[in-house]
């Protein structure tokens, strides 16, 4: 008998997702977050899977874990107190960033405060040229001149990024062995061994991130392993990654930055792994929590990856499943203007109060109140039965507004619920514009407390033809972690002309593959199957940006540039709808992706039954302007191959799924409902 | 009857998902840095009548939502049909392009065969032929030097190309593939508005379309006329300047104006401003009363107050420009336009100002005002090829916020830009950057500090290494302070700085550098807003250890005196009533000596004369009778009225074809 234990810590509740690799029996658990004493919740959560399930921490062979502490270290700006050592004459590097700021029509935008603020800057006496070549050597008394400076203002670690670091990284280990020498306390990260790449803001915020959650991450993860160990659980935990794959908590104490995004990171693969278990490659998962809803792209079955992600107001530049984060929650709140205009969000009465029906002090109409007045809500208990539902309060709320837009209370919690999907349609309207791609080719996977609540609502808006709803969709991003690779991101910046590249590739290539092995056997301890993805970062000379191309290894080994340029115009079509055949191709970076294949839990099969699912009984709700009586089913008794039609409710502890009319839904084999838009006149 | 308040949220979300779409559709299909890093393009959506009611608020420049197309829609031949896609980029017909390298184009939307929308937007070409490569120069003095132009015309005729009419187009410019590119890209973007239109209508239904663009502009209306409401009623005059009218004469160009807030509505006269100029930096605007370019500063102001505004052409209904013909604000024809972003900027700088006399309590001082872009020619010593690259926008603070410091290195109107890395530049151009970041004591003192500007200073290996940075101004007159702050640091350009061939160079915006030869750059700071001596000396210790206030600059502009690292509080507050005692009582505005000095002879008085006597005389007369006037003031011991008046006697007494006007 073994388990394979997957964690989500999100800001209200801890989710356990546990798969028993003998039965294939999938259990899961919520347990409230307690926030001041990391680890505690672990151990609560292991006696708790162990009393309700029988489930022996001795016979745990992997714990897989996805935390946001690292983003909430930069959100609450919690993180350590650091300098930063870099070339003089650039030390404005943080204050000045790229320049452009958030908001176009606002005098009053602003940069966000820099992490590490510009007295903790150094600038050192050296030079090295953009071929990597020295102009000025390094003064190592300008570095002792520095850390005196920083020692005085009280500083926790120093990050190292020097101008062209990237090339030739000499200025950067001699500063690092300098301090490392004189001032043994510190943490130091020089900023080409988090991510060596071209554009020195980028290169540098990178390595910053990494260093200010480096002593929370490297706390937490310790009292997690010290937690484990106590309840019995042997095995080595992993954590999950921005990447979207998983590497050893022990590394996550130094390798902070590849975890900032582990949470949001590791729904989107439980979404694709959802979506794929039912016959789904393109997808587009939708995360929908208390404050916020998570959009991510999933095409042939696989995330979508981007640089730039935003940790806070911060950009991460490491390859990072790409999500987009959306101002409309389950806790958002409604308003009316001083025009008599519905507005809905981006305030939210978030986990604390919550919504009004909560019953825990709020008093402000969020989109959860207008699901419960609905009738949506409420016909079982909701997260977990550590909630119970005050109508009355939620009527309350939502009738603030009912006299300002002179509706009924009803008619206004409706139409609090159009506005909302009317604004998701907005932002995830630009995302396909953004990637090119037309949503009648997709399902929606809706996942996440909120999800199935709103999900149907939007497919319909958005003119997608299937919804999927994961047969336990507050644990997806639990699962998300079982299912993970372990997996890391290699790169080495080349730019040159590809014609100019092309001759030392091969070699850089083998030293790249070379590093990833080793990583992966080495301090990974990874026996199983791996697979090597290798891609570039190219461009048409004079472009200012670039798009990753996928290589095949072959032609990296061979040096073979003809097959090289050919994915290039070919992926510049795709993604850009032109290229040009004639024009000269720049490689900025070689990129290498490890992937340690972890073996794929396969989702139980569910019990069949045939023809129509036995509603438990009729539940009256608001729906389309009148008062309408549905049927009611509980998730557990839903059986494979059943079917339902909407207008329905889906109750289960951990979510509502709302079906309206026109989806005909089919219970798959292992229990995620796959709904059908019909063709509606 | 207006569309239920639930519906018109709605379809607003809907409009702006559509506009959006556009946007990202275009950006992500065009080939030029002008749109892919500049993002000099918009989207729109407008209305049958031409009213932009929906544009993005993602992605593209701040311009046009105002931008009504209803004078170009009519010169179209033959009206529309499903499928035409019609276009312009002359300043000249309708006064929608405001120069001529924007090309506008819009597409007509039809349900049932009914006309309900227009897509639309504009492009900025990187060049579209002319006197110079990318079209724009200030020394350029008439509309024919600035490349081929096109009064509205159809490009499509129900989906299918004018393919003459494009080869017109490719022969007369400089980067055919280019402009083509774009205009691909941007013709897929017209054809995204198109199906979103349609699937609004098919959603909404299309007498709810109809009616709800219309409320969509009425809800931006009553936006904009509750925050009018909100000010109090008065006549604000202001008064601004770039620093030279013309390559040739270099005499400051004066932009004045009056705004009377009355209730709910605002009336902006620019009668004051200067004559129609004898450069490009004119502002066409053809005197329409709602003029987009206007109005941008307003719709700064706007949804600076408040950021949930609707931006459509709803906003400019209670705003009404007076353009006076033949000024720089209302050229006529031929007269160059082509750097008309010059004067945009300072157009912008002097609606803050008004409006900061109107509410002082919520504006922030002036920002920098001036954005350059510099680009380099140069020859790679070990290649042999020649490169032409952009290297670093120079650009500069906002001004000191009513609740915190101005930003630094950008901001307030100037926010869009984005820089190049270092890395890249040195790695694809062959010049050393020497230093990059903010320029210390540039920002202009205040209890909250006006932001710095950014400092770039580069070397150069090649001989023949042609240097331009379009649109400097603000070397001489500083981004002005207001409530006790002080104005920021002006902006310039220094060949060799520091060594003995040290040259200042200005505003010049061309420059035939040598190897060996170091360029500096700083831009201007944004103004300071409240007496710095009311700045908490805390701020100040912080400023001087993150190195935007110098020591000195501590002292002299702050009164603040530290020692050892820290506030020493007691000689602090002796020097601080020193420096309380001799100071000058302050007005409103601190402009700075460049401009206290040039108004001891330029006053409100002289300009008036000058402005009566120049609204006179025939338009070609204009610029030269004021550069002659110019040179009589410079030459005289003192200004006022009375010299303006004696010198056009003088002027008049040499000319007799314009005695008449005297």
């Amino acid at each position: 008998m073994a388990y394979r234990v997957g964690v989500d810590i999100g800001g209200t509740f801890i989710d356990f997702c546990v798969f028993d690799t003998a039965t294939w029996e999938l259990s899961t658990l919520k347990v409230l977050t307690t926030p001041a004493d990391p680890g505690a919740e672990v151990i609560e959560g292991m006696r708790r899977l162990s009393e309700k399930y029988g489930i022996d921490p001795a016979a745990v062979e992997s714990f897989i874990h996805g935390t946001t502490v690292g983003v909430n270290t930069v959100i609450q700006r919690k993180g350590a107190r650091m300098a930063l050592f870099t070339t003089e004459n650039f030390s404005d590097v943080l204050e000045v960033a790229r320049l452009r700021m958030p908001e176009s029509y606002s005098l009053f935008s602003t940069r966000p405060e820099p992490l590490i603020t510009r007295d903790r800057v150094f600038g050192l006496k050296e030079r090295i040229r953009a071929d990597g070549s020295i102009h000025t050597p390094l003064d190592p008394g300008s570095v002792r001149d520095a850390l005196d400076r920083a020692t005085a203002g009280g500083v926790e670690g120093v990050i190292v990024s020097l101008l062209h670091g990237w090339r030739n990284p000499a200025h950067e280990e001699q500063v690092a062995d300098i301090l490392r020498r004189e001032a043994p306390d510190l943490f130091v990260f020089t900023s080409h061994e988090i991510w060596p790449v071209i554009r020195e803001y980028e290169r540098t915020t990178t390595a910053i991130i990494n260093g200010y959650v480096h002593p929370r991450v490297a706390a937490y993860l310790g009292s997690l392993q010290d937690a484990l160990k106590e309840s019995g659980v042997t095995a080595e935990p992993l954590v999950t990654k921005s990447n979207g794959g998983v590497m050893s908590a022990e590394l996550g104490k130094t390798s902070c930055v590849n975890m900032v995004l582990s949470g949001t990171a590791s729904g989107v693969i439980g979404g694709a792994f959802v979506a794929r278990s039912c016959g789904v490659e393109n997808a587009i998962t939708l995360d929908i929590g208390g404050t916020s809803a998570d959009v991510a792209v999933v095409i042939d079955g696989a995330p979508q990856y981007g640089m730039g992600e935003k940790i806070g107001e911060f950009p991460l530049y490491i390859p990072s499943v790409s999500v987009t984060s959306i101002g409309d929650g389950g806790g958002s709140i409604a308003r009316v203007d001083d025009f008599g205009v519905l507005k809905v969000g981006p305030e939210s009465a978030g986990s604390d109060p919550g919504p009004a029906c909560y019953g825990q002090g709020g008093d402000q109409p969020t989109i959860t109140d207008a699901f419960a007045v609905c009738g949506f809500l409420g016909h079982h208990a909701l997260a977990y039965e550590s909630v119970s539902l005050d109508m009355d309060k939620a009527r309350a709320a939502v009738g603030t507004l009912a006299r300002r837009l002179d509706r009924s209370v009803e008619e206004t919690a409706e139409a609090i619920i159009q506005v909302t999907v009317s604004s998701m349609y907005m932002e995830i309207n630009k995302l396909t514009a953004r990637y090119g791609i037309d949503l009648r080719d997709f399902a929606l996977v809706t996942f996440g407390g909120a999800g199935p609540m709103l999900g149907c609502f939007l497919a319909k808006e958005l003119h997608m033809r299937q919804v999927v709803i994961p047969t336990t969709p507050g644990v997806t991003s639990a699962l998300g972690g079982l299912v993970a690779d372990i997996r890391n991101d290699f790169v080495k910046t080349v730019f040159a002309t590809a014609a100019d590249a092309i001759g030392s590739i091969p070699a850089d290539f083998e030293e790249l593959s070379a590093r990833a092995l080793d990583w992966l056997h080495s301090e990974q301890h990874h026996a199983g199957t791996h697979t090597l993805h290798p891609s570039a970062d190219m461009r048409y000379t004079g472009q200012s940006f670039e798009i990753e191309v996928p290589l095949d290894p072959d032609w990296l080994v061979n040096g073979n540039l003809a097959a090289i340029l050919d994915a290039f115009h070919r992926r510049h079509d795709e993604v850009y709808a032109f290229s040009d055949s004639d024009a000269e191709v720049q490689i900025m970076n070689l990129r290498l992706v490890v992937a340690g294949a972890i073996e794929k839990p396969t989702l139980k099969a569910l019990p069949p039954a045939d023809g129509p699912a036995d509603p438990v009984r009729d539940v009256q709700v608001w729906f389309g302007g009148e008062q309408i009586t549905v049927p009611l089913y509980e998730r557990d008794r839903l059986r494979a191959g059943q079917t339902l039609a909407g207008p329905a409710v889906i109750a289960q502890s951990d979510t509502t799924s709302c079906i309206p009319d026109g989806f005909m839904g089919t219970v798959d084999a292992h229990g995620s409902i796959i709904l059908a838009l019909q063709e509606v006149s | 009857m207006a569309i239920d308040k639930v519906t018109l949220e709605i379809l607003s979300n809907h409009c702006r998902a559509a506009t959006e779409s556009m946007a990202y559709t275009l950006y992500r299909t065009a080939h030029s840095t002008f749109v892919k890093e500049t993002e000099d393009f918009t989207i729109a959506l407008i209305t049958p009548a031409g009213k932009t009611f929906a544009i993005p608020l993602d992605l593209g420049a701040t311009w046009f939502p105002g931008l009504d197309y209803r004078n170009v829609l009519d010169m179209v031949d033959g009206g529309y049909e499903e499928g035409d896609i019609a276009f312009t980029n002359d300043p000249y017909s309708g006064y929608v392009a405001t120069h001529s390298p924007d090309l506008h184009l819009w597409k007509p939307i039809f349900h049932d065969g009914e006309l309900v929308a227009f897509s639309s937007g504009h492009i900025h070409n990187t060049d579209i032929g002319g006197a110079v490569p990318a079209s724009l120069s200030r020394s350029l003095v008439e509309i024919h030097q600035e490349g081929i132009r096109f009064a509205p015309c159809k490009l499509y005729k129900r989906g299918e190309l004018n393919r003459e009419l494009l080869d017109v187009m490719m022969t007369n410019v400089r980067q055919p593939e280019q402009n083509w590119g774009d205009l691909k890209a941007f013709v897929g973007a017209m054809n995204t508005g198109e199906r979103k239109v349609k699937e609004m209508v098919a959603k909404f239904g299309v007498e709810t379309f109809h009616q709800g663009v219309e409320d969509l502009m009425d809800y931006a209306e009553h936006q904009a006329r509750e925050i009018l409401r909100g000010m109090p009623d008065g006549a604000y005059f202001f008064s601004d300047y770039t620093d030279e009218d013309s390559e040739s004469e270099r005499n400051p160009c004066r932009l004045a104006l009056t705004l009377t807030i009355d209730g709910d509505s605002a009336t902006l006269d620019f009668t004051g401003s200067d004559p129609q100029l004898t450069s490009s930096i004119n502002v066409p605007t053809g005197g329409y009363a709602h003029h987009t370019l206007m109005l941008v500063g307003v719709y700064y102001v706007l949804y600076t107050l408040n950021p949930n505004i609707m931006l459509n052409c709803g906003l400019t209904r209670p705003f009404t420009c007076i353009l006076p013909k033949g000024t720089v604000v209302n050229p006529e024809f031929p007269a160059a336009v082509g750097m008309r972003s010059l004067t945009c900027g300072r157009l912008r700088s002097l609606v803050f100002g008004a409006f900061s006399l109107a509410i002082p309590e919520r504006m922030p001082a002036a920002p920098a005002g001036s954005s350059s872009i510099v680009n380099v020619m140069t020859t790679d010593n070990t290649s042999g090829r020649r490169i032409i690259a952009a290297i670093d926008p120079v650009v500069g603070g906002a001004g000191g916020m009513p609740h915190a410091d101005g930003p630094d290195g950008s901001g307030a109107d100037a926010s869009y830009l984005k820089n190049t890395p270092v890395e890249l530049i040195e790695a694809e151009v062959p010049i050393e950057i020497m230093r990059y970041g903010l320029s210390p004591d540039s920002g202009g003192a205040g209890e909250n500090r006006g932001g710095l500007g950014t400092w770039l200073e580069f070397k150069v290996f090649s001989p023949g290494t042609r240097i331009t940075a379009r649109n400097r101004d603000r070397t001489r007159f500083r981004p002005w302070g207001i409530l006790g702050g002080k104005a920021g640091r002006p902006s310039n350009f220094i060949r060799n700085p520091d060594t003995p061939e040290e040259e200042i160079l200005g505003n010049r915006d061309t420059l035939t550098a040598e190897p060996g030869d170091v360029l500096r750059f700083y831009g201007p700071g944004g103004g300071g807003r409240g007496d710095p001596l009311d700045r908490d000396p805390k701020r100040v210790l912080r400023d001087v250890e993150r190195g935007c206030v110098s020591m000195h600059a501590a002292r002299a502009d702050y009164g603040v005196v530290i020692a050892d690292g820290a506030v020493n509080a007691a000689e602090t507050e002796s020097l601080r009533a020193d420096l309380r005692a001799a100071a000058r009582p302050s007005g409103h505005f601190d402009f700075g000596p460049e401009r206290e000095d040039y108004e001891k002879h330029w006053s409100r008085d002289a300009y008036d004369a000058l402005t009566e006597i120049l609204a006179n005389l025939p338009v070609h007369w204009r610029f030269f009778v004021k550069s002659r006037i110019f040179d009589a003031m410079n030459a005289a011991d003192r200004g006022g009225a009375e010299t303006v008046r004696a010198a056009f006697a003088e002027i008049a007494e040499d000319h007799p074809q314009i005695r008449q006007y005297e």
